[in-house]
């Protein structure tokens, strides 16, 4: 996309060295060169750019008066929260550092946020916010509940939620002008992935063929291109508003506001797998062949699920075949980006096809040099 | 004439013949023809209609009394337009004028045409054509326009296609060019029915507003029929799979027919397919603005028997090979289903969309993308039906709520372990005063100890004694005899 001569100010990545937010990083030097980026993150030395228009802080959003300072004297105008800590296993530990970094983080940067007079806050919530112990969720859109605590099976989501929440009522409070939305992308995936959907994905059954369920479920993914893109599409509304000075017909509006976040191409979820299979290449004594798939049905996955859980717990491990998984790969799980589409004119900029692709071909590349180095 | 073959194929097909028989039986037209009140002329018109159409016969002919006869008019009148355009034995300073001036003749009473080959099997209606155009001219002038209008066009785009010898020679290029030749034989039939539609006040004007909708009702029907008649097509020298697709699988078009081709031509074709599944939903919202049955069965069969059609062609070699149909118990299913509303339209798209996406081959170059045409369908027929109950109103919780929820449920986890050890005293302290109480009354716990301490409770070779003693007792038995 060609650059334009609009700016998003002083713009601040929290988590600009993670997935999502390096991914960013780069759009907005390609989109507006004007811009001037500080990238927050608790650890800087991976996703680096030497670039001089990027300034690189180390910080801890969980350090109130160290951000207040780094704040204080980096005079932001935007702010576009992706940082969060997914935590690798459910304790109650995890829990308490997954709440710290993932809630209160969250609020320590909305707070330094007005306190400092940034304009437009962008933050990265998740669609998971509205899944709960169901099997399905069909179109979703932003009509459907938020759930936390008990409704909300995990509890990352209810972290994720709990920030949405605190998020959107940030936006417009009396105290100062700063104004905020919260996206909720499903289904990352893409290039410099070190959440490594494509890796999980791909290493799971690939010499086994094999499908839970009817293969039928639908799943949004999207590709880490366009979830940048409509964060930078969120902060140039945001600022855009805060321009103006008056408040958008309901409508239009988009600041105080969640938007699901999608490639708008809802797959069936053992495609995608098999498109990721097929272009990683196969094993080499495979081929894949349809009719030897081997489909396990939903309550034979799940009762050897229960049991590949039970045997590794009482060997003191975490199950990487769990009902979560199961449920993951069986569930229909997609959503309506309308909203999206309407009030933040947001496009995918490419196909689902072509970023598997570009993602597959990135992890071998990658696969290929660190083996070279090892 | 029945066949044996097909009496097989109803007994191992029974809800099939089901099928046949309930629409047999049960199908009651919407409207029917007054054939009593028709003049000679007009029955002639629907004797034409029964002799040159096959499938649009049936569907015209129960169509509303408003729209009955123009509608008939117009199909003919593009039938009589085809019959000229298909015949290569026309030469080209004939046939040109006539295509371009196609509209022209509408006006001409008497006007007929002998010139088609004698095999040619539409022939008669040309012959005979001023018994249109007699018919045309009782029409409303209203309706006249619009199909005056079309004609023109599409006489205007033919001729374009006959004159262009690179066309006849290798046939469409591009997949621009596909589409376009599918707008001028198809997409323009879709915007004149839409035209009459609206005039007769049968479907909504916001039809008009939407000209993409109408064009893809036709561009998916044609583009049906160009996949499935692709091996009689290529028996008549005629081709219409653009080159751009089908030369990245093979690098002449006759290749696609030769055996070890196999693989190659069945992705061709299933991107041909995926090219018209691009037009579903289109089709569907457009089913959406028809407001009278039977305009509504008219358009829907057509649409239903196509997605049928290309399923019946989807992965499917015999493509390749000879004519692919779909069974007649499967076409009467679908008309059944496709004769009552929306809702039942969307689910036969359903049905055959799944079946399609079943087949799908991984190795397919554009599996992924035939996944994502499939899904979209899906997500379309949920946007019109959804299937899952509008969500509660959000009942959103605040930040406050939330931490006061936290809050609570911390008091509760100490409530808890504040509760256990109440228990845990309370059992403690009972204890103490049951001993004690023991002790007064002159327990001897001394002794209790000292029992315990030297090990009469659990003798520290316990284990061991009992092991002995039965390997003790089983060497006495064997050695036979009782030692003491």
């Amino acid at each position: 996309m060609a650059p334009n001569n609009k700016t998003l100010g002083h713009v601040a990545i929290i988590g600009g060295c993670g997935f999502v937010g390096f991914n960013i990083v780069n759009l907005i030097l390609e989109r507006y060169p004007e811009s001037k980026i500080a990238v927050l993150d608790v650890r800087t030395d991976v996703n680096r750019l030497d670039n001089s228009s990027v300034s690189y802080n180390q910080c801890d959003i969980t350090d109130f008066s160290a951000l207040k300072e780094l704040f204080g004297k980096l005079k932001l105008d935007t702010v576009i929260h992706t940082a969060a800590l997914i935590p690798m296993a459910d304790s109650a530990n995890s829990r308490k550092i997954s709440y710290k970094v993932n809630v209160d983080g969250t609020k320590n940067l909305l707070a330094v946020s007005q306190e400092t007079g940034v304009k437009a806050f962008v933050f990265t919530s998740s669609s998971s916010v509205v899944v709960g112990d169901v099997w399905e969720v069909i179109n979703a859109d932003e009509s459907w509940p938020v759930l936390v605590g008990k409704d909300q099976p995990e509890y990352y989501s209810t972290t994720k939620a709990m920030a949405e929440i605190a998020v959107l009522e940030a936006n417009r409070s009396s105290s100062s002008s700063l104004l905020t939305c919260a996206l909720r992308p499903a289904g990352i995936f893409g290039d410099h992935d070190n959440t490594s959907l494509l890796r999980t994905l791909q290493i799971r059954g690939a010499k086994m063929c094999f499908q839970i369920g009817n293969g039928e479920n639908l799943f949004d993914f999207t590709y880490v291109k366009n979830v940048a893109h409509a964060h930078l599409l969120a902060a140039e509304a945001l600022l855009q508003t805060h321009t103006l000075g008056i408040t958008p017909l309901d409508s239009e509006r988009v600041d105080g506001e969640a938007f699901f976040i999608t490639n708008g191409e809802p797959v069936y979820f053992w495609d995608f797998i098999r498109r990721i299979w097929i272009l990683r290449g196969m094993p080499e004594d495979k081929t894949f062949d349809l009719s030897k798939v081997w489909v396990i049905s939903i309550t034979v996955g799940m009762f050897f699920a229960t049991l590949s859980e039970l045997i590794m717990g009482l060997l003191g491990r975490t199950a990487n075949f769990n009902r979560l998984s199961i449920k993951a790969s069986a569930m229909t799980r997609y959503f309506n980006i309308d909203k999206a589409r309407m009030r933040l004119k947001y496009e995918p900029l490419f196909g689902l096809d072509e970023g598997v692709q570009r993602g597959v071909r990135q992890m071998v590349s990658q696969e290929s040099t660190s083996e070279k180095k090892g | 004439m029945v066949s044996a073959g097909s009496v097989v194929h109803y007994l191992t097909h029974p809800t099939e013949l089901r099928a046949i028989i309930q629409w047999k039986l049960y199908h009651l037209p919407v409207h029917e023809r007054d054939e009593k009140a028709e003049s000679e002329n007009t029955k002639k018109c629907f004797y034409f209609l029964d002799l040159t159409s096959r499938s649009f016969a049936a569907v015209i002919k129960e169509l509303h009394p408003e729209l009955l006869v123009p509608v008939c008019i117009f199909y003919l009148i593009l039938r009589g337009l085809d019959t000229i355009e298909d015949d290569m034995t026309i030469p080209l300073e004939t046939k040109l004028p006539i295509l371009k001036g196609f509209d022209k003749i509408l006006e001409q009473p008497g006007w007929s045409f002998d010139g088609n080959h004698e095999r040619e099997k539409d022939r008669q209606l040309l012959v005979e054509f001023d018994c249109v155009i007699q018919e045309y001219a009782k029409i409303k002038p209203a309706y006249q326009k619009i199909i005056t209008d079309i004609t023109k066009r599409m006489g205007d785009g033919m001729a374009y296609y006959c004159d262009n010898a690179e066309h006849n020679e290798n046939g469409v290029n591009t997949v621009e060019e596909y589409e376009k030749y599918c707008h001028y034989v198809a997409g323009l039939v879709g915007e004149g029915c839409t035209r009459l539609f609206v005039e007769a006040g049968l479907a909504l004007p916001a039809l008009l507003e939407r000209p993409e909708l109408m064009e893809s009702m036709g561009q998916f029907l044609q583009q049906t029929n160009i996949i499935r008649d692709i091996k009689e097509d290529y028996d008549d020298n005629r081709r219409f799979y653009p080159k751009q697709i089908w030369s990245q699988y093979v690098d002449e078009f006759e290749d696609l027919f030769k055996p070890e081709n196999r693989e190659k031509a069945l992705n061709c074709s299933a991107e041909m397919i995926l090219l018209a599944l691009h037009k579903v939903d289109e089709c569907l919202y457009y089913l959406a603005g028809i407001k009278e049955q039977s305009v509504f069965n008219f358009c829907a069969i057509p649409q239903t028997m196509a997605i049928a059609t290309l399923n019946a062609c989807f992965r499917n070699y015999a493509l390749f090979q000879r004519n692919v149909k779909i069974s007649k118990g499967e076409a009467c299913e679908i008309m059944t289903q496709s004769t009552q509303n929306l809702k039942l339209v969307t689910e036969v798209f359903k049905k055959y969309t799944r079946e399609i996406h079943k087949k799908s081959s991984p190795q397919d170059p554009h599996y992924l993308e035939i996944s994502i045409a499939c899904g979209k369908i899906e997500q379309f027929i949920e946007k019109l039906f959804p299937s899952q109950k509008a969500a509660k109103p959000a009942n959103a919780k605040t930040s406050e709520q939330i931490e006061k929820e936290r809050a609570v449920e911390k008091e509760n986890t100490w409530e808890l372990i504040y509760m256990g050890l109440a228990v845990l005293a309370t059992i403690f302290v009972c204890s103490i005063s049951m001993v004690g109480v023991a002790y007064l009354a002159g327990a001897r716990f001394d002794l209790l100890w000292q029992e315990l301490t030297s090990g009469t409770l659990f003798p520290k070779d316990a284990a061991e004694t009992v092991v002995t003693k039965v390997i003790t007792s089983t060497a006495t038995v064997d050695a036979g005899h009782v030692e003491l």
